[in-house]
Parts: C-alpha cells; sequence; structure tokens
C-alpha cells in the first residue's frame, strides 16, 4: 500500500487532471446559455426538466468533473491509495461522465428518452467505476486520518446517490413516477450535495488549507466529529423524508455543524503564516462566506424556488472553492511534473497564469453571481446579465488553464537536456 | 508517553515550517540581509531534517524490513528535488528576484507539506511499529546528530 502510495509512476500523468478541470467550465458555459433559450420560470422552478437539467449539468459536469478529476490526484497523496491503470480509469471516467451529463441533461431538455437512457448508462459507468475504485482503495487504507475518514463518506455517499439518481432516472425513462419519487430526490439531493459535495470538500479542506497556505489545522474535534455527525444527520433526513417529519432540527444542526466548519476555515486563512498575497484565498474566502450566508438563509428565509439558495451553495460556495482550488493545482501539478522529468528550467508556479487574469476572472465571476441574487428583488433582466458574466467568467476560467496547460505541454515535448546544449 | 520518531519528526516538520514562513516574512517586508540570515538558518535545519533520515532513520528501518527500494527511496527522492529547489531560490535571495522567489517558494511549500504528510502518516508510523523498543535509541541517534 504504503509503495504504491509513494510511487511517482502511479501518481495519474498531468493530462488526467487537465482534462477534468478544463471540461468542467465548458459545462459552465452550456448552464449559462440555458438561460438565453429556455423560459426562465422554468429554469428557476426546481421540480420543471429544465430546471432538473440545469441542476445535473452543474452538479454532474462542473462539480463531478472537478472532484473526479482532483480525486485521481489527491488519493495517492493524501491517502496513499494508487489507482493501477490511472490513464485507462482517468478515460473510462471522464468520456462517460462528459456523455453522459450531455445526454442526461440533453434527454430531459428535448424530453428524449432514447438520450436519458444512453445518459443514464454512461452516468451509471462512470459513477460505478469511479466509486467502486476509490472504496476498494480508501478502505484498505492503514494509517486512519480525518481526510481519509472524510472520503470514505464521501465515496460511501457517493455511491449512495449515484444509485438513488439510477433509480429515478429510470422512473423518467420507464414513465412510472411513484409515490415516493419527490422523497427520493429530496434523498437524493441531500446525499448528493451534503455528502458527496460539502463532505469531500471539508475533508480536503482539512488537508490543504494547513498545505497550501501554512495555516493552523482545524482543531480535532471538528475534523474527526463534524463529518461523522453530517453523516448520521444526512441518513436522518432521508428517513424523515420518507415518514414526512419535518426536518427543520435536523437543518438547524446541519447548519450549525457547517457554520463552525466555515467559521474555523476562515479562521485558518485570515491567521495564516504565509505572508504572501494569493489571490486563490479570494475563492476559498469569498466560499466560505457564501457557505455561511446559504445556511443561514436555507435555516431563515423561506423559500419560494430555491433558485437564489441554489445560487449561492452552488455557485457561491461550491464552484467558488473548486476554481480556487483548481487555480492552486494546474499550476502546481504543472510545475510538479515537468520539474520531476529533469526539466530545469521551467516557470515557477506564479508564472503558470497570470495572477491579473485571475483577478479579473474572479470580479466577473462575482458580478455574475450579485446579478443572479439580486434578479430575486428586482427584475428577471438581471438574470440575463448574470448569465451572461457567467458564461464569460467560464471562459476565462478557461483560458486562464489553458494558458498553464499550453506552458506546460510546450516544455513538455522537449528534451531536459536541450537546456544545457542550446546554450 | 514516550517520544515516537513520529511525535519527534513531526516537531521538527513543524519547526521547519516556521523557520520557512520566517524567511518568506524577510523576504516579503525587502529586508534582504535577515531574508539571507532567515534562509541560512531554514536550510541549515532542512538539511538537518534531511540528515536525521537519511543517515539514521531510513538504513534503521531498512535494516529491519529489508525494504531498500520502497518508500525510503522514493523519500531519499524526494529530498534532492527539494535540495534543488532550495539552490535555485538561493539564487533569487542574491539577485532579489522577489517575485520569482516567491514562486518557487510555493512550489517548495507545497512539495515539503506533500512529502510531510506522507512521512507524518504513512512512514513514521511504520517505522514506530517496526522499530518497537528500539524507537528511543534512533531518537538519540538522530538528536547526535550535528548540524552542518
Amino acid at each position: 500500500m504504503f509503495n504504491q502510495g509513494l510511487s511517482l509512476d502511479q501518481a495519474p500523468p498531468a493530462s488526467v487532471p487537465f482534462r477534468f478541470f478544463l471540461t468542467a467550465p465548458l459545462f459552465g458555459i452550456i448552464l449559462g446559455l440555458l438561460f438565453f433559450f429556455y423560459p426562465l420560470s422554468a429554469i428557476t422552478d426546481q421540480y420543471s426538466p429544465v430546471a432538473v437539467a440545469a441542476v445535473h449539468l452543474f452538479t454532474l459536469g462542473m462539480l463531478a468533473m472537478i472532484i473526479f478529476g482532483a480525486m485521481q490526484q489527491m488519493m495517492p497523496v493524501l491517502a496513499g491509495a494508487a489507482i493501477k491503470k490511472p490513464k485507462l480509469f482517468g478515460n473510462i471516467v471522464h468520456s462517460t461522465l462528459t456523455l453522459g451529463t450531455l445526454c442526461f441533461s440533453g434527454g430531459f431538455l428535448i424530453s428524449n428518452k432514447i438520450m436519458l437512457t444512453i445518459g443514464a448508462i454512461c452516468l451509471a459507468i462512470a459513477f460505478l467505476t469511479f466509486f467502486v475504485t476509490a472504496i476498494y482503495l480508501l478502505f484498505k487504507v492503514k494509517f486512519l486520518t480525518s481526510t481519509v475518514n472524510s472520503m470514505k463518506i464521501f465515496a460511501a455517499t457517493g455511491i449512495v446517490t449515484a444509485l438513488i439518481g439510477l433509480y429515478l432516472a429510470g422512473s423518467h425513462i420507464s414513465g412510472d413516477i411513484g409515490a415516493l419519487h419527490y422523497n427520493l430526490v429530496n434523498t437524493h439531493a441531500a446525499f448528493g450535495l451534503f455528502g458527496f459535495g460539502v463532505v469531500l470538500i471539508m475533508g480536503v479542506a482539512f488537508q490543504i488549507i494547513p498545505m497550501f497556505y501554512v495555516a493552523l489545522d482545524f482543531p480535532k474535534y471538528i475534523q474527526n466529529k463534524i463529518p461523522i455527525f453530517v453523516l448520521g444527520l444526512i441518513i436522518a433526513i432521508g428517513l424523515f423524508s420518507f415518514l414526512d417529519l419535518d426536518i427543520y432540527i435536523l437543518k438547524l444542526i446541519l447548519c450549525v455543524m457547517f457554520i463552525l466548519f466555515s467559521v474555523y476555515g476562515l479562521n485558518s486563512l485570515n491567521n495564516r503564516r504565509r505572508p504572501v498575497f494569493d489571490v486563490t484565498l479570494w475563492f476559498w474566502k469569498f466560499s466560505l462566506y457564501m457557505f455561511i450566508i446559504a445556511m443561514l438563509n436555507w435555516l431563515f428565509i423561506p423559500q419560494d424556488g430555491m433558485f437564489t439558495l441554489a445560487v449561492i451553495f452552488g455557485f457561491g460556495f461550491l464552484y467558488s472553492l473548486l476554481q480556487g482550488m483548481m487555480y492552486k493545482i494546474i499550476p502546481f501539478l504543472a510545475w510538479f511534473h515537468l520539474s520531476s522529468s529533469g526539466h530545469m528550467v521551467i516557470p515557477t508556479m506564479r508564472e503558470m497564469i497570470s495572477e491579473d487574469l485571475i483577478k479579473v476572472h474572479f470580479f466577473i465571476y462575482v458580478s455574475s453571481l450579485f446579478f443572479f441574487i439580486i434578479a430575486g428583488f428586482l427584475s428577471d433582466i438581471f438574470l440575463y446579465i448574470g448569465a451572461l458574466l457567467f458564461i464569460v467568467s467560464n471562459i476565462l476560467l478557461i483560458v486562464n488553464c489553458i494558458i498553464a496547460v499550453g506552458k506546460y505541454n510546450k516544455i513538455a515535448k522537449t528534451n531536459p537536456m536541450d537546456a544545457f546544449t542550446q546554450k | 508517553m514516550a517520544e515516537t520518531v513520529s511525535s519527534f519528526m513531526t516537531a521538527d516538520h513543524r519547526a521547519c515550517d516556521e523557520e520557512f514562513a520566517q524567511m518568506e516574512n524577510a523576504v516579503a517586508s525587502d529586508d534582504w540581509k535577515l531574508a539571507q540570515e532567515k534562509f541560512d538558518k531554514f536550510t541549515l535545519d532542512l538539511e538537518h531534517h534531511f540528515n536525521m533520515e537519511e543517515k539514521v532513520m531510513f538504513p534503521a528501518f531498512e535494516e529491519r524490513t529489508g525494504m531498500v527500494g520502497g518508500p525510503t527511496a522514493m523519500m531519499r527522492m524526494e529530498h534532492e528535488q527539494m535540495r534543488s529547489v532550495v539552490d535555485q531560490m538561493k539564487g533569487d535571495l542574491t539577485s532579489k528576484n522577489k517575485d520569482h522567489f516567491f514562486g518557487l517558494s510555493e512550489s517548495l511549500m507545497m512539495l515539503m507539506q506533500q512529502h510531510n504528510m506522507k512521512e507524518e502518516q504513512m512512514l513514521y508510523a511504520m517505522v514506530d511499529s517496526h522499530l518497537g523498543e528500539d524507537v528511543s535509541l534512533v531518537i538519540q541517534e538522530m538528536q547526535g546528530l550535528e548540524k552542518a
């Protein structure tokens, strides 16, 4: 186990995570375009087919895409768990996840059951391949840490989310929407967003905040207890949903847990030891503040269509954080793989992507969320502005990432020895 | 509770992290004289940490387990990679190239933290469990190594 985890050959080639990272903003662009082609009322009504398509473009095409890409890189380092054939594994998961998301969302958008079926099959392959492998590797790890424990919860809740999702897709395909359909939808959402999404982010944050920013560790009780409590609460939400019980008390405890996590995260970032300005901190801090706002919003403000909450939680918290992480991981991997293969003359991490371009991206991204949120209070016209800015921000994200990947590819193609012979 | 390789070496990692942060602080405030002093202190401590592992702990572990080409070989390779980055940073201090220095120091920091994580979460625990009662002897021997 140990040898595998430490061998550089076992880590996936840089092209594997890069491909996942570059695909996610493409789905962001498609999601933004939906606002211009479908009635706004359909997008903001959480149970309409258009909204189901939009939500899955985000959760599968963006969220799962980045998480799967990052996990292939992180499992060997954080958990000592390496995937045997990383390239083949990456190819299968990436192609089926991409095709599956397109067909699945497309199937809902144009009410086409064949597309929906193809989508569901592809997604089943992507998720089962990923989670069966992840569970096999993570449950083998001997020396447990809070991150490994969180990753295990992520994998377990992820597979439950996927199985319920497949059952729900089957109901849509067969046209047999049973009495428990919406209870299952709620359970699917709770396991997906809180287990697959939040618990993983917490587990990764426990390691990455101290590691990337030389900052304080999260207190042990936060690291060890919160993910387990969250798992218990997600299961309870599922049960309550089937028994038609009010989940307010569960919501309250869950919100307290998540806010505690965010407060400690922000405290750690604000008191970090590294003095250097780092633009990725903006994404992390913005994300954690939005997480707190999302939880307070969920708890205290009656929801009509969940649209504003979805924007704050999905884009504000989840996507902001993942983008900040990508801006750290891509330059590091580019530098690391080049340096490890013997290249001497390479850009430093900070030279891979211009900090100014990342700042521009951040401001456009935050503006897009601002317009999405005020649209609920003012006028639908702001939804169009928000969507347009969201598209532009995703284009900028791709451009920024391509700049780094391009620099990597250019140098990777050369012979490391050229640096000595050209002079 | 008696000191373990894990607790002793983890504390040393944290001490190196602290030296590293102080060095970056000095560069950030453009105090190049202080930066050079902090850099020298950091590299001395880092090299001492590497030596404790390469000259004492790894050989003891390899002898006990027979695992010569395994985790310890990988850790040695990573030490070399870090030494090479530290060497490049030295040039930036001389030429007072702040941006390039921080570009490199960021890479070094990520390398160090990844490396520490592997050691703290796996290797040290393995060393403690394989060395058993000899742990305190190994720690003593590591403490006795001169910084040079």
